[in-house]
C-alpha cells in the first residue's frame, strides 16, 4: 500500500500538466507558424502605427496646399505630397485607421448576422430554414453595386458617410457567412451529444450557444479572416470607384483614387504606390493569418 | 415520497396506446403501432427486439426527442408521474429531461460535447435543474463521477472526452443522466459499442445505482444475455407492435411467442459444435411494407397458419403475468364484436 501511494505521488508529480482545450492546442499549433505568426506581428503594427497617427505626424490631412503640390519625397515629406500638396504619409497613417476601421466593423456585422442567421436556419430546420434561407439567396442576388450606389446618392450629405458605407456592405454581404455557418450546424446538430444535451434538459438558445456555436467555432474564424480581408477590399474599390468614404476623409481606397491620371500613374509613383502596397500586404497578411487558423484547427495537420 | 412506497401497485410510467410515425414522402407510416406497458418505481424493464423493430423510436418517444419535422407521436398517451408527456411544451419538457427522466445513449465516443471538459458537461445537468454555486456543482460532480467508479475523479473533471476511453466516456455519460436522480433511467443499447469486460462492468453498476437511487430503467438492447442479467420484466418489440411481454424466467423458461423462441435460439451456445449458426430467415419489414393486416411476423414464422396473415393477433395475457400476441393461443385472437 505504501508503495502504491509513493508511486502515484510520483506519477502526479512527474506530469502537472493541465490537459489542453481544443482551443488552446490550436494556439500552439498556430504560434508555431512562421508565416501567420510574421502577418500577425505585421498587421498589429499597422493597427497600432494607424491608431497612433495623431501622437506620430502633425501635418494637416485634409488642408489643401497648392504651394506644395505633388512634391517628391523629402526629408520634410517622406513620401512626397499628393495632387492637393497634402502629405502623403500623414495621410497613409490615418487613411490605415479609416481601412481597419471599416474592414473590422463590417467584419463584425457580417459575422455576427450570418451567424446568427445561419444558425437559427440550421437548428431549427423546416419551415423557418426555408424561409431564411430564402431571404439569404434574396440578399446574396442583390446587385450590390447599383445598392451601394444608390444608397450613397439618397443618403448623401445626410448622415455621415463612413457609417453608412459600413452598415450598406455589412447587410448585403452576411448571406455567404449564413450559408456557411448553416451547412456547419446541419452536421453538427447530428452528433449524439445534441441530442444528449437535449436530454438534459437544455433549451434550444442554450444548445446552439453552448453546444453547436463552439465546435463550429474554427470555421466562423476562418471565416471572419476571410471577411475581413474582402472588406478591405471592398471598401477600397468603393472608394475608388468614388462611392466609399466621403472624399474628404483619408482612406486607402481614397487615395488611389487620385492615381487615375496617366501622368501620375506613370511619373508620380509615391502618390500611389504606398497606399496600393499597403493594401496588397494587409490583405495578405491576413489572407496568411487565416490560413494558419485553418492549420490550427485541422486536428490532421502536423506542424 | 413517504405515501408512494406504501403503494406497491403505484405506476411510474404508463404508455397507452402509443403510435409513433414518421413521414416518407408525404404519407405517415407508423414505426411504432399501438403500444401500451406500464413501469412501476424502481423497476428495470428490458426491451428486446431486432433492428429496425421500433425500440429506440419508442424511447424517444418518451423522451420527446423525435427528429423534429419528420417523426412524431400521432396518437396514445405517455403518462410519468400522473404528468401527460405528450401534451407537454418544449420548456416544460425540457424541466423534467435530465430531472426526472434521462437517457443513456448508444455511443458514447460521440455522445459527450468535444469542447468542452467533463466537469463543465456534468455541471450542466446540475446548473439547468438546481439552484447551486459554481463550488458545490464541481464538488458534486466530482462525487458523481467516484459514484460511476471513476478512479482519480478531481482529474478526470478537467480532462476533455477525447482522453478517455469508450468506457470511460459511458461512466460519464451515466454520471450525467443519474446528476440529478431521475426517478427515470432510459438506457438505449448502452453497452453496445463496448468491449465485453467493459460491458459487464458498465451492467455491474447500473444495477448498483438503481437499487441505491431506486430508479426505475428501461433498458434496450438486442443482447439476450443482457436481459437476462439486468431484467425484472422484459417485452419482445416485433416491427412496432409489442409481441411478448413476461417476467425474465419466464421468458427464458417459457418463451410463448415464436419470435421469442427464434431470438432465443439464435443465442450461439458455446456447449455444442455446430456448423451454421441458427438465425431467423428474411428481415423485419420496412416501413413501408408494412403488412396491414394479420400477424406482422407471418412471412417469418415458421408456425405460420393460414389465418395469421389475414387476422391480427392481439397482446393478451394468457398465463398469470405473461402477455403474447399470437393466434396459436386462444387468448390472442380477436373477438368477433372487437373487430
Amino acid at each position: 500500500m505504501q508503495i502504491v501511494t509513493q508511486k502515484d505521488a510520483n506519477i502526479t508529480q512527474v506530469s502537472p500538466k493541465k490537459s489542453l482545450s481544443p482551443l488552446a492546442m490550436a494556439r500552439k499549433k498556430f504560434l508555431r507558424n512562421k508565416l501567420a505568426m510574421i502577418s500577425l506581428i505585421f498587421l498589429v503594427i499597422v493597427a497600432i502605427v494607424s491608431f497612433l497617427a495623431p501622437y506620430i505626424t502633425t501635418a494637416d490631412i485634409t488642408k489643401v496646399n497648392i504651394g506644395q503640390m505633388s512634391l517628391k519625397p523629402s526629408s520634410e515629406h517622406w513620401l512626397g505630397t499628393d495632387k492637393s500638396g497634402r502629405d502623403v504619409f500623414t495621410r497613409l497613417l490615418y487613411g490605415g485607421r479609416i481601412s481597419l476601421l471599416v474592414g473590422i466593423s463590417c467584419t463584425f456585422f457580417v459575422v455576427f448576422i450570418g451567424t446568427l442567421i445561419g444558425s437559427i436556419a440550421g437548428y431549427f430546420g423546416g419551415i423557418i430554414d426555408s424561409l431564411l434561407m430564402r431571404f439569404t439567396d434574396f440578399i446574396l442576388n442583390f446587385p450590390f453595386l447599383v445598392f451601394v450606389i444608390v444608397i450613397n446618392a439618397i443618403l448623401f450629405g445626410k448622415v455621415s458617410g463612413l457609417w453608412v458605407l459600413i452598415a450598406v456592405i455589412s447587410l448585403l454581404y452576411w448571406g455567404g457567412v449564413a450559408r456557411i455557418v448553416r451547412s456547419k450546424i446541419l452536421s453538427e446538430k447530428e452528433n449524439e451529444y445534441i441530442t444528449a444535451a437535449i436530454s438534459i434538459g437544455c433549451s434550444p438558445a442554450k444548445v446552439i450557444i453552448k453546444h453547436l456555436l463552439p465546435n463550429i467555432l474554427s470555421t466562423i474564424i476562418v471565416q471572419a479572416t476571410i471577411t475581413f480581408a474582402t472588406m478591405i477590399v471592398i471598401e477600397s474599390a468603393l472608394s475608388y470607384l468614388g462611392f466609399g468614404v466621403p472624399q474628404e476623409v483619408p482612406s486607402w481606397g481614397n487615395m488611389l483614387n487620385s492615381a487615375n491620371e496617366p501622368d501620375v500613374l506613370q511619373y508620380k509613383l509615391w502618390i500611389w504606390v504606398p497606399p496600393a502596397l499597403l493594401i496588397t500586404l494587409t490583405i495578405l497578411s491576413i489572407n496568411f493569418i487565416g490560413e494558419g487558423l485553418k492549420d490550427a484547427f485541422n486536428p490532421k495537420s502536423k506542424r | 415520497m413517504s405515501v408512494k412506497n406504501s403503494f406497491k401497485e403505484e405506476i411510474l410510467l404508463e404508455v397507452k396506446n402509443l403510435q409513433t410515425a414518421f413521414e416518407i414522402d408525404g404519407t405517415y407510416y407508423n414505426a411504432v403501432d399501438n403500444v401500451s406497458f406500464k413501469v412501476k418505481p424502481g423497476q428495470i424493464v428490458g426491451v428486446v427486439g431486432e433492428s429496425g423493430c421500433g425500440k429506440s423510436v419508442m424511447s424517444l418517444s418518451i423522451m420527446q426527442l423525435l427528429p423534429k419535422g419528420i417523426g412524431k407521436v400521432k396518437s396514445g398517451e405517455i403518462i410519468f408521474d400522473g404528468f401527460h408527456l405528450e401534451n407537454m411544451s418544449e420548456s416544460q419538457m425540457n424541466k423534467i429531461r435530465g430531472k426526472d427522466v434521462s437517457m443513456i445513449f448508444q455511443e458514447p465516443m460521440t455522445s459527450l460535447n468535444p469542447v468542452f471538459t467533463i466537469g463543465y458537461q456534468l455541471q450542466e445537468v446540475l446548473f439547468n435543474h438546481m439552484k447551486i454555486s459554481k463550488k458545490e456543482a464541481r464538488q458534486k460532480s466530482i462525487a458523481l463521477l467516484k459514484s460511476v467508479g471513476i478512479s482519480r475523479p478531481e482529474k478526470i473533471v478537467d480532462e476533455y472526452p477525447h482522453q478517455l476511453s469508450g468506457g470511460m466516456r459511458q461512466r460519464v455519460m451515466i454520471a450525467i443522466a443519474i446528476a440529478c436522480q431521475p426517478k427515470l433511467l432510459i438506457a438505449d443499447e448502452p453497452t453496445t459499442a463496448l468491449d465485453v469486460t467493459v460491458q459487464a462492468q458498465i451492467l455491474e453498476l447500473l444495477k448498483k445505482i438503481q437499487k441505491v437511487n431506486d430508479m426505475a430503467i428501461i433498458l434496450i438492447t438486442h443482447d439476450l444475455g443482457v436481459v437476462a442479467e439486468m431484467c425484472d420484466e422484459v417485452m419482445v418489440m416485433y416491427a412496432g407492435k409489442i409481441v411478448e411481454r413476461t417476467n425474465v424466467d419466464s421468458l427464458f423458461y417459457n418463451p410463448k411467442h415464436p419470435y421469442t423462441s427464434l431470438l432465443l435460439g439464435a443465442i450461439p451456445k458455446m456447449d455444442q459444435e455446430e456448423e451454421r449458426l441458427s438465425s431467423i430467415q428474411g428481415m423485419v419489414p420496412s416501413l413501408i411494407n408494412m403488412p396491414t393486416s394479420g400477424c406482422r411476423f407471418a412471412n417469418r414464422c415458421p408456425m405460420a397458419m393460414p389465418e395469421c396473415s389475414t387476422t391480427t393477433p392481439l397482446l393478451a395475457e394468457n398465463e398469470e403475468g405473461h402477455e403474447v400476441a399470437c393466434l396459436q393461443y386462444e387468448t390472442s385472437k380477436p373477438r368477433e364484436e372487437v373487430r
